[in-house]
């Protein structure tokens, strides 16, 4: 007897190890997102109201859980697919680093498949996510690189923002300032590139340069790096070495906005959906400005990418396809700009009052819609495998040409030899 | 006879069930996927043979990260030993004020992994740090290579420390008092009563303690993951944080398995070489 209620027992302990982990859909849309702070304040906002009005009309349920940064959201969403793809969201966000994952994933739904309405969408945000599958997600928070500068120093110096990284070097020693010690009080740039930054850098170049083949991995996954054989990182390194050479750049790669918002750096460079964040940091104690991105050299006319996020979805259903016309839908891109800075996708809203009305008064952030006008639309992020890694490892090899001294022709190598390694193992596990 | 052992695999047969389904079936696969070429999506798409290896071997970063490794548990290791160790020998002895010594050094285990990590990351941030306030420093620790291996370091004694001092001071008082009295009539006191009588006594906890600071020190990668993120330019990534990017994040199975494995292999390694040398002593 005994023997049997111990057996029992175990059998029972076993038991438990496999259940759970089965999904209730219905009506609920589970969206996994990775807007905090203010940011993800207005996205509640906005969750919420669709569960009040629309939602509640069609009896549709938002349920919006944050799972971390961008890149903890796609861990996580590639850890579910792995595991038991009924423990995936309908719908996640992510940024530029999951686009070649889900390229190649299996358990992507299309925008076309869902039926997605997407006439209404800026084309340089549907261009940024076009793939060898067609589109791949609905474009939601769409931003662009700027360069942030303290306006009322620029101001008192009688200095406009550098328009190319020479003008920035000489500059540069006008922004700084030491203390009689000899020590850097106020820098005139803080930050380490990487690869958001060099996308703008080395995108720009000749009006357009790509990173890897495939269009940087658009058109099909990438196999060839091109960032080096065609020189683009070297000629980069050469002119961020000048400016770091002035002594007043601060090679940090963390907190760079709270350096910004005390004054010890006169410029940084930052997504424009930072905008608000930084207006609230700085809180009026000096004026904040928004330029265009230095040019790498006089050539390097193309300009940025639309960086950002955009909507990625799992499921097929009449559901899904409500909230993601919801969410980019005109009063709600209009309500998430103006409390973000991210850049409106829906194109109704270049004549809407309102719309027209918030830029007039706040000129900052009208700087990132007219630099993505200005620039060259095929300038697009760049899809890479590892992209996390990559992401340092350009940080690491500028601080090397820059702090350490190392040779800029080695750092270019070294880094190309990185990156082609992401894509051979890429290429080798996941293409038959 | 058979009834009992029947009885003793029966009560058993849980924890191997676990270990089974959690430790020895895992490794099995990696052992295997290591010599596989697997998709992100787990397909198998053909045998290897020892390019994954090769492949890891080749890799710039993992050679850093195993240099990262051994730069941390060369600086944690001695000194996690030596703070415990002195912690709990001048506590040994019960005194009037011991009790309040004793409630602060254990402390830090009511306080999760990620909270203390997230606390220093606080305390180190930038260059005007509360750190730096304290001590007239102006070091941007988190953002230069060799401080930000410095305050991991300092980050792992702390998670340590309230364990491996509790098991030193049990250990400490639960030593027979009739040895040390003994020692004290023969004329021993002071240090060599500690080094000769105290210290031998208590080694097998001391090389437990060891043993186990050894295997968190090869093994960290949740401190890194909150308080550095491998960062700055990668210089406190270690092999396990190397891993759990590589694994997780690239979702690169191939890295994935055959560091799996090779750390199994390690550590069977560093077993092996203990136990023989404990059956020595």
């Amino acid at each position: 007897m005994k023997k049997l209620i111990s057996i029992s027992l175990v059998a029972l302990a076993c038991l438990s190890l496999f259940a759970g982990g089965s999904s209730e859909s219905g009506n609920t849309v589970i969206i996994w997102h990775s807007n905090s702070g203010a940011i993800g304040t207005a996205f509640d906002d906005i969750v919420d109201r669709f569960n009040e009005t629309v939602g509640e009309e069609k009896g549709i349920e938002i349920e919006a859980i944050y799972q971390g940064s961008a890149n903890d959201v796609l861990t996580k969403v590639k850890a579910a697919a792995a595991a038991d793809t009924s423990t995936l969201p309908d719908i996640a966000q992510f940024d530029a680093t999951a686009a070649l994952d889900m390229m190649n994933s299996d358990y992507l739904v299309l925008p076309e498949e869902l039926g997605v309405d997407t006439s209404d969408i800026m084309p340089a945000a549907i261009e940024s996510l076009m793939s060898e599958r067609g589109l791949l997600a609905i474009p939601f928070n769409a931003s662009s690189l700027l360069l942030y500068y303290n306006k009322t120093l620029f101001d008192s110096l009688s200095l406009t923002p550098p328009e190319t990284l020479d003008e920035f070097t000489s500059i540069a020693p006008l922004l700084g300032e030491k203390d009689s010690s000899g020590n850097v009080t106020r820098y005139a740039f803080a930050g380490v590139p990487a690869t958001y930054e060099l996308g703008a850098f080395i995108g720009a170049q000749k009006g357009l340069s790509y990173f890897v083949d495939e269009a940087n991995g658009h058109t099909g996954t990438p196999r060839t790096v091109l960032f080096g054989k065609e020189g683009t990182f070297r000629n980069f390194l050469v002119h961020w070495k000048s400016l770091y050479d002035t002594g007043y750049v601060n090679n940090i790669t963390s907190g760079v906005s709270t350096e910004f918002a005390a004054g010890r750096t006169a410029t940084m460079l930052a997504s424009s959906s930072n905008l608000s964040t930084v207006l609230n940091t700085v809180a009026g104690r000096f004026e904040v400005g928004t330029a265009f991105v230095p040019k790498t050299d006089e050539e390097a006319t193309g300009g940025v990418n639309i960086g950002g996020g955009a909507l990625f979805s799992f499921t097929s259903s009449d559901a899904v396809k409500t909230v993601l016309e919801y969410l980019s839908s005109e009063d709600v891109q209009l309500e998430w700009a103006e409390k973000t800075g991210y850049m409106p996708v829906n194109t109704a809203l270049s004549d809407n009052p309102e719309y027209i009305a918030f830029l007039a008064d706040n000129p900052q952030f009208r700087v990132a819609m007219e630099q993505t006008e200005a620039s060259n639309p095929e300038v697009t992020g760049v899809w890479l495998p590892s992209a996390y890694q990559i992401y340092y490892s350009f940080q690491s090899e500028i601080r090397n040409v820059t702090e350490n001294g190392k040779d800029i022709d080695q750092a270019v190598s070294d880094m190309e030899a990185t990156v082609q390694k992401a894509l051979d193992d890429y290429a080798r596990q996941n293409l038959v | 006879m058979k009834e009992n052992s029947l009885k003793a695999f029966l009560y058993l047969a849980p924890a191997l069930l676990l270990a089974l389904l959690f430790c020895f079936i895992p490794l099995g696969k990696a052992f295997i996927g290591s010599f596989l070429t697997i998709s992100q999506q787990g397909r198998i798409l053909g045998f290897a043979g020892l390019d994954n290896y090769i492949s890891l071997f080749r890799d710039q970063a993992f050679l850093s990260s195993v240099k990262h490794t051994l730069l941390f548990t060369v600086l944690f290791l001695p000194l996690n030993t030596a703070i415990t160790l002195l912690a709990a020998a001048l506590l040994k002895t019960k005194r009037r004020f011991t009790a309040a010594a004793e409630y602060i050094f254990i402390t830090p285990l009511a306080f999760s992994l990620s909270a203390l990590a997230l606390i220093f990351k606080e305390i180190f941030r930038g260059r005007v740090s509360i750190i730096n306030r304290i001590f007239g420093l102006s070091i941007a620790w988190l953002d230069e290579s060799i401080p930000a291996m410095i305050v991991l370091v300092i980050l792992g004694i702390f998670l340590d420390f309230a364990f491996d001092y509790l098991l030193l001071l049990s250990q400490f008082r639960g030593t027979d008092k009739s040895i040390i009295e003994a020692a004290e009539i023969d004329g021993a006191s002071g240090l060599t009563l500690f080094f000769r009588i105290e210290l031998p006594a208590i080694q097998n906890m001391l090389s437990a303690v060891i043993f186990m600071a050894l295997k968190d020190a090869i093994m960290i990668s949740a401190p890194v993951m909150v308080l550095t993120e491998g960062g700055p330019f990668r210089s406190t990534e270690t092999i396990m944080y190397y891993y759990y990017l590589e694994a997780f994040r690239s979702g690169n199975r191939a890295a994935g398995t055959t560091i799996a494995v090779l750390m199994v292999l390690f550590s069977i390694l560093i077993m092996s070489i203990i136990s023989r040398r404990r059956r020595d002593v």
